[in-house]
């Protein structure tokens, strides 16, 4: 059973995962990458325990061969380091 | 919320345990796993409150000091940079403030001073450190907005926080942060994020005692023992975006909030549930839980299997719950997977269950315990006497 059904604008985009990621439960963060949303997969998961949750999209945004699409691709945000 | 009392006897002694998830070093064990069963920590300050976040603790010290560890990849953990710390640092930006209030978000973190400061850092993506700005703080940093208006608690949810300040012109909660599900309570209408604080509506009359945030879920607990909660709604209900009273012919000491469902501790020391439908069975969906589908008058349920126990304490974490009875004793129920419940397998339960937490002397006698939930893990401090012999 999916723990969740989350939109792929309230996913965030993580850089070092290369993954779309959404906060699981556990403490870890459910993942997905733009590869899986290609191939039209909407079942993302954590890879810290058994939950999965399943990401609403347009495959269309994904599949485009440029990645200019209308999902904004989230910006990775600055971090101030003190 | 807090009983707050002082370790008052010198022979008194006080342990930490924890359980549950614990790859981020947010345990306090200096280990990099989880653990199925209580564990007692090393030696701690004094420790008058903990708040436990998506996997970072902060602890508070009877000297008004800060102590964090755990997951700091966001900067949540206010050392100034961002790396995990797998045991208790002080916060040094804080050093010189007497902090009396804290709270751990999914990754982000608040601290209140005695003067009525408040302080953020951690993850700023979606403005919940009230900052004015989308940006990360990897040390703690005065929120301007309030001036030098008095706070008295912040509440940090996964994405959003909330502040309770008290003045001349009665109790205001303000939110800032992610908006998306109403968590926020600033208008009728969702907003997308805020990254200043806006006053929360329809809470101008109520005499708040207590907020809380979790998950996208906010709660504020009124001095008559009344119930308000915002944000998404539970248990598969429409999301609330003004301060809802939880319909209840019970009055409440304490909530306890997690992403599916809220706790309410009655005056009575009953323990009734609002929403988590799925709560104890995540791992199990053909079972059903029975608790509160109908939303009928009253809207919360009595926990089942506790019986005449009276509660004292409770928590929760995204998807557990805890509860100290009134003999000091800690049960536990709902996603166990990462050994959160603490009773030595992975198991779910929908009804609490009784935590084995060692004496560590023989002859001592527990005084006093509180509990606190992260999102999967788990932390009890509890007072202990030698036993007059
Ligand atoms: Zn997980």
């Amino acid at each position: 059973m999916s723990y969740d059904d989350v939109e792929i604008e309230d996913m965030e985009w993580n850089e070092e995962l290369k993954s779309y990621t959404y906060p699981c439960p556990c403490g870890d963060l459910f993942q997905i990458t733009k590869e899986e949303l290609k191939i039209g997969e909407e079942i993302a998961r954590c890879p810290s325990c058994s939950l999965y949750i399943t990401v609403i999209y347009n495959m269309e945004d994904f599949t485009d061969q440029k990645p200019k699409t209308n999902v904004e691709p989230p910006k990775q945000q600055p971090v101030a380091v003190a | 919320m807090e009983a707050n009392e002082r370790v008052k006897e010198t022979e008194e002694k006080q342990e930490v345990w924890s359980w549950g998830a614990g790859t981020e070093g947010q345990l306090g064990t200096e280990k990099l796993q989880d653990e199925h069963i209580p564990q007692l920590l090393p030696l701690l300050p004094s420790i008058s409150r903990l708040s436990c976040g998506g996997a970072h603790v902060i602890a508070l010290t009877y000297g008004k000091k800060v102590l964090t560890w755990g997951r700091g990849a966001s900067g949540q953990l206010g050392h100034g940079n961002m790396v995990n710390s797998l045991e208790p640092k002080s916060v040094q930006v804080l050093s010189n403030f007497n902090i009396t209030h804290v709270s751990a978000g999914w990754n982000h973190s608040g601290f209140v001073s005695e003067c009525g400061q408040v302080f953020t850092c951690g993850d700023g993506s979606f403005g919940q450190l009230g900052l004015g700005d989308y940006v990360s703080q990897s040390s703690p940093i005065k929120v301007s907005h309030f001036a030098s208006r008095h706070v008295y608690q912040i509440a940090c949810g996964m994405r959003h926080s909330l502040a309770l300040l008290k003045g001349e012109h009665g109790d205001q909660v303000y939110g800032f942060g992610s908006g998306k599900r109403g968590q926020l309570g600033i208008s009728k209408e969702k907003v997308k994020a805020v990254s200043l604080p806006q006053s929360v509506s329809g809470l101008q009359e109520v005499n708040v005692s207590s907020i809380s945030a979790n998950g996208d879920h906010s709660a504020a607990l009124s001095s008559e023992g009344n119930l308000y909660t915002w944000g998404r709604g539970f248990g598969g209900a429409p999301d609330v975006c003004c301060p809802d009273r939880v319909i209840s012919r019970f009055s409440f000491k304490q909530a306890a909030l997690g992403w599916n469902h809220v706790l309410g501790l009655t005056d009575e020391g009953d323990v009734l549930m609002l929403g988590g439908s799925h709560h104890g069975v995540l791992n199990n969906p053909q079972k059903d839980v029975l608790v509160n589908q109908d939303l009928t008058e009253e809207q919360v349920k009595k926990i089942p299997g506790l019986n005449k126990i009276k509660v004292v304490g409770i928590a929760s974490g995204s998807e557990h719950s805890v509860l100290i009875t009134e003999n000091g004793e800690v049960m536990t129920w709902g996603w166990g997977e990462h050994g959160q419940l603490g009773l030595g397998d992975t198991c779910d339960h929908t009804c609490p269950q009784l935590v084995n937490i060692a004496q560590n002397a023989e002859h001592q006698y527990i005084t006093s315990s509180k509990v606190y939930c992260g999102s999967g893990f788990t932390f009890v401090v509890r007072a202990c006497r030698p036993k007059q012999t």
